[in-house]
């Protein structure tokens, strides 16, 4: 059974290149969210497998979003998926709770590796 | 951007994310050489407002972006909203890439502004080229990627990094 990704990014670029990568594997994208508010107020009716979280993005940023998810479904696995990250930012993702990190702009095998490690 | 780092690696640094950026997210391989971009062109600016006191600019020629966006997009035909979305998408990427590479090499974080797009060349106010990197596509697309630093002031011995 294929696993459902929620995918949070505001670039268009991005999510025509996840769904791209994703197309004949074991992930379908259940849901694309434009931004942190979205991705939190739709995370209870997707219930997805797997998130892909953007950092920067208009409003609520993918790491204060991902705090809220996590505290209110500590189950979940959220990827980090961003262009520019620093090492204070990959230490905040980590003590958030976020499974993975991924730059952009990724590829396949890379980001096939980070989902399969997120959801051990 | 950095004193501390020689002209030369930071051409090499700008040059790998040009080439990696562009073929990973457009399909479009690009090779330096000598052909600047035609009289039909666009252009899309950022500036870095933390880390470095410097400009990148990518002047292209419009088709070339085109092509970028069409391949990018999955859409035979690419509007005018498109173009500019794409272009500044690729270029919010390509600077990233670039800042995160500037980071390894020198320890200082960067931060830039949102990429400005601009139909035309553009030249930011009150600064000068530092070097240019001068690309094609196999379709004879030509594309200027070029480092601006600020003019020299009163207050300002050292132009490029903070």
């Amino acid at each position: 059974m294929s696993k459902r990704v929620m995918v949070v990014d505001d670039s268009r670029l991005v999510r025509v290149q996840l769904g791209d990568v994703l197309e004949g594997t074991d992930y379908e994208i259940a849901a694309y969210c434009r931004s942190g508010e979205d991705a939190i107020a739709q995370y209870d009716e997707v219930k997805p497998d797997l998130v892909t979280m953007d950092i920067i993005m208009q409003g609520m940023d993918g790491l204060d979003a991902s705090e809220i998810i996590l505290k209110q479904h500590p189950e979940a696995r959220i990827v980090m998926v961003s262009s520019l990250a620093y090492d204070d930012t990959f230490e905040r993702a980590k003590a958030i709770g976020a499974k993975g990190f991924v730059d952009k702009p990724f590829h396949r095998e890379q980001l096939l590796k980070v989902f399969e490690e997120a959801l051990c | 951007m950095n004193t501390a780092l020689a002209r030369e690696e930071l051409e090499r640094i700008l040059d790998q994310a040009v080439q990696d950026v562009t073929e990973c997210t457009a399909g479009v391989r690009l090779h330096q050489g000598s052909q600047s971009p035609g009289e039909d062109l666009c252009t899309v600016q950022i500036t870095f407002d933390r880390g470095f006191r410097t400009s990148l600019t990518l002047c292209a020629d419009t088709g070339l972006l085109c092509r970028m966006a069409s391949n990018s997009f999955h859409e035979e035909s690419v509007s005018p909203e498109d173009l500019e979305e794409f272009s500044k998408e690729y270029f919010n990427v390509l600077c990233g890439r670039i800042a995160g590479a500037m980071f390894q090499a020198t320890q200082v974080p960067a931060h830039f502004s949102p990429p400005v797009f601009y139909r035309g060349r553009y030249e930011p106010e009150g600064s000068e080229v530092q070097f240019m990197l001068t690309y094609s596509d196999e379709n004879c697309g030509g594309a200027q990627f070029i480092h601006h630093v600020p003019c020299f002031d009163e207050d300002d011995t050292v132009s490029g990094n903070e």
